[in-house]
């Protein structure tokens, strides 16, 4: 009983008919499948959780599965069949949108791996460890400048001291976005020979850390530019 | 079979469009114009007069004449406040309220008015069809088209139009994307298209990549009050001065400036107020207008993430495409000559026309993947919106945000839905505040309440929810931020006197809820039985109780769609499914009570 349940993880409401977890389709009535809970982004584009996608792959299954259930084509069908094509199709988008992002990409998979972060507040409020001593002397050269500006001190006396601690932090970006794509491929590696367990979750382990410490540097480098572009 | 029709619902000019043996063609009079100007007159007599003939009504009662209606479609009274006084029409409304404008005695919504330049458009649609020996020539079912930047409001408010003018909507698409179904007819086109459409009233800018008959729209931006009225306005301010004036008198200074500008797209001069006026004179003034269009350019090309020189094909669109500063200025952002082969006034109806009949035939040779144009979100804790769904995502597109209660016991919670991309509430549009019910009572914080929005492909927002500890569906009253609600909809429906049947829908939809919900309990009941696990095994059929229990889930899942007749079918699934075992259960009552025991003893 149980063996079965795993293997059709849908059930037709047209026919009543399973269908694997990943169809669009009943295979036995060919009507389009309400969209259920389970399942994930890249199953549903028929891709392996893998963090390098081609993209021009990707384009031509967006637009190969828009062309299979769009609302548009299903103006004539049943109320429920029609329901289906509008959840299907934004799924669909959604998925689309969010594999296209390479950031994006990594960010789902951690959260569907159980890697996810808790959340946007605590990812930019804690600061990294790798990071302390780059976030220190920022703070510090950023008090200075303010200090400078409200004591009067005209823009191209301060502006100049921003512009030199953004460099550090602009090297230590290029440094992790390599990090990340090594990450990546190995990550890609391990799904490819189908790795245990304790390799993935080391793996993944490594990439939420890059991806926080990356997020908090986006942050540093966004408060430097709103600092710059003070008058 | 009734005729579909695909129309452009301008701010200067509407027109209507059909599809003939697989090619878009524009509908025209008996003199051969496709052009019905959107302007709406009522005379002293209440006859509604519609077209060329109120447009000339404006020389002579311009008081009851209106035009240029779609600015104020989906507005609030203090949005159009400081353009009102621009118009000869009366312009009000409540405070808070959706914008009223009176002609004569009566007082009209915007939807009121466009409803009737619809009406004037379908009766010369059916007049052609009926002279070309159609059989059936009513025309009842239409694509209309809106600016791709026009917000829910103004999109919901469009739809209602087409309601109260007899006519179902089958869709709500943009017009720069209408036009690039027009262009594109040939499928061999492929690569990046931007569609630059500068109409009466506004502006839109598209971004597209067409790919396999695949229209998709990347990014798209532009501004719902820029077109050809602000440099009518501009040059009227310019003749009439600070000198006193009838209402008349400002609609003939109107179509002298709107002349001078039609003439100096062909020529270096022309006179205007008695004067000559020269086309370096109409450029500088016009400058700061045209200009006024390259910020949203360059914004949705950042947006699509390309440059100018990546862009294959520029498109013109809009009448006021026609001024050579506005062409060169195009060509100079682009680097490249833009298309405009085809009529900038007629393009859009055409793709409508076409989209039409791809919802009809359910041809598959095109698709059309628009997005929308403004990010959603919902009021946070200090009057910050927390965005939902994205600008320029794709649609169909949906999205959702979880919910919980402040104090103890608290039912209800109040949602503010927004579009816009600032931080703030206010600096965004405000759509509808929902008020979510039924929550059931527990402890402050323990609700978990799940708002799903979902975005159709007219890019208009529908919302549910549903608490997920008790898998509560919520009731939600939408009272939208400056539209009508149904009820005036269907009021003006009738009052328009178009023939409503009245609308059973409601009551049925709420009939087949509780007989599934009856149904759902007496199976509950069964399987809770006392004798059922020996009934289980001595009974049923293998997988019986797996079937009535996988029947049932279903049951309960579609349970609060709005959608009758799958809510029907799980029913009678599910009264098929148990029918077995109810005659069991049955006929062991009756065994029991024979042999003088109660079931519940065995």
């Amino acid at each position: 009983m149980s063996s079965s349940t795993t293997a059709t993880l849908q059930v037709c409401r047209e026919c009543g008919a399973g269908a694997p977890l990943d169809a669009h389709f009943c295979p036995q009535c060919t009507k389009i499948l309400p969209l259920g809970r389970q399942g994930d982004y890249f199953g549903f584009l028929g891709l392996p959780r893998k963090l390098n996608i081609d993209g021009a792959d990707l384009e031509r299954r967006f637009r190969e599965l828009s062309r299979r259930f769009h609302p548009d084509y299903f103006y004539n069908a049943s109320p429920a069949e029609r329901r289906a094509s509008l959840e299907r199709s934004s799924y669909l988008n959604d998925a689309y949108r969010t594999l296209k992002n390479p950031a994006a990409r990594v960010d789902y998979l951690l959260e569907l791996e159980g890697f996810g972060a808790k959340g946007p507040q605590e990812a930019s409020k804690a600061v990294p460890p790798a990071l302390l001593e780059e976030v220190f002397a920022l703070n510090e050269e950023l008090d200075e400048v303010r200090e400078a500006r409200e004591g009067g001190a005209p823009a191209d006396a301060w502006k100049p001291r921003l512009e030199r601690a953004r460099a550090p932090i602009e090297a230590k970006r290029a440094e992790h976005e390599a990090d990340l794509g090594e990450l990546s491929a190995r990550w890609d590696a391990l799904v490819e020979r189908g790795a245990a367990d304790s390799e993935r979750r080391a793996v993944l382990e490594s990439l939420r850390n890059r991806i926080l410490e990356r997020n908090y540097i986006n942050n540093l480098l966004a408060t430097i530019a709103r600092e710059l572009d003070r008058p | 079979m009734s005729k579909v029709v695909g129309i452009d619902l301008g701010t200067t000019n509407s027109l209507v469009a059909y599809v003939k043996d697989g090619a878009p063609v524009v509908i025209r009079d008996g003199s051969g114009d496709a052009l019905v100007p959107s302007v709406v007159s009522v005379a002293g007599d209440g006859a509604v007069v519609v077209g060329r003939a109120a447009e000339r009504r404006l020389l002579t009662d311009a008081k009851r004449t209106a035009y240029s209606v779609k600015r104020f479609m989906g507005k609030g009274r203090e949005d159009v406040r400081h353009e009102a006084e621009h118009f000869p029409f009366r312009v009000s409304g409540e405070a808070g309220g959706v914008v009223r404008i009176g002609l004569g005695e009566r007082e009209y919504t915007p939807p009121e008015i466009s409803a009737f330049v619809l009406r004037e458009l379908k009766r010369r649609a059916e007049e052609f069809f009926a002279a070309q020996g159609e059989v059936d020539n009513e025309v009842d079912r239409a694509v209309i088209t809106v600016p791709a930047y026009f917000n829910d409001a103004q999109r919901t408010a469009t739809r209602d139009a087409g309601r109260i003018a007899g006519l179902e909507v089958l869709r709500i698409i943009n017009e720069p994307t209408a036009a690039s179904l027009a262009y594109g007819l040939d499928k061999r086109h492929t690569g990046l298209i931007a569609v630059y459409d500068l109409g009466g009233g506004t502006f839109d800018i598209s971004i597209l990549r067409v790919e396999d008959g695949v229209f998709q729209v990347l990014a798209t931006n532009g501004d719902t009050h820029l077109g050809g009225d602000d440099i009518d306005v501009l040059l009227m301010d310019t003749v009439l001065g600070d000198r006193a004036r009838t209402a008349e008198d400002v609609q003939a200074v109107r179509q002298a400036v709107i002349q001078a500008k039609w003439d100096l797209s062909d020529r270096d001069e022309t006179t205007l107020n008695g004067r000559r006026f020269t086309r370096a004179e109409f450029e500088a003034l016009i400058a700061p207008i045209v200009e006024r269009t390259v910020g949203p350019v360059r914004q949705a090309l950042a947006d699509a993430g390309l440059e100018p020189p990546q862009i294959d094909e520029v498109v013109l669109v809009g009448g006021s495409t026609r001024i050579p500063l506005v062409r060169r200025r195009v060509e100079e952002i682009f680097g490249k000559k833009p298309h405009s082969e085809l009529n900038p006034d007629e393009v859009v109806a055409l793709g409508a026309a076409v989209q039409a009949d791809i919802l009809v035939t359910g041809n598959r040779e095109m698709l059309l993947l628009d997005v929308t144009p403004l990010s959603l979100g919902i009021e946070t804790i200090g009057g910050v919106v927390s965005k939902i769904i994205l600008r320029n995502s794709t649609i169909p597109a949906s999205g959702s945000e979880m919910f919980t209660t402040a104090v103890d016991n608290q039912t209800a919670v109040d949602i503010h839905v927004l579009q816009g991309e600032r931080e703030l509430v206010a600096d965004n549009r405000s759509l509808a505040r929902f008020k979510l019910r039924g929550i059931p009572p527990m402890p402050a914080g323990m609700a978990r309440v799940q708002v799903q929005f979902q975005i159709d492909a007219n890019g208009i927002l529908s919302v549910t929810a549903r608490e997920l500890r008790t898998d509560v569906e919520q009731t939600i009253e939408v009272k939208p931020s400056y539209g009508l609600t149904d009820e005036e909809v269907e009021r003006m429906l009738l009052d328009s006197f178009e023939h409503a049947e009245a609308d059973f829908a409601a009551r049925l939809l709420i009939e087949a809820r509780n007989e599934a919900e009856a149904v759902i309990q007496a199976t509950e009941k069964s399987l809770r039985h006392p004798e059922f696990p020996a009934i289980d095994t001595e009974e049923l059929a293998p997988g019986e109780r797996q079937k009535i229990e996988s029947v049932m889930a279903g049951l309960r899942m579609v349970l609060n769609s709005t959608d009758r007749e799958t809510i029907q079918k799980w029913t009678h699934a599910l009264n098929d499914a148990t029918q077995h075992l109810a005659e069991v259960i049955m006929n062991r009552t009756v065994r029991a009570a024979l042999s003088g025991k109660s079931v519940d003893d065995v």
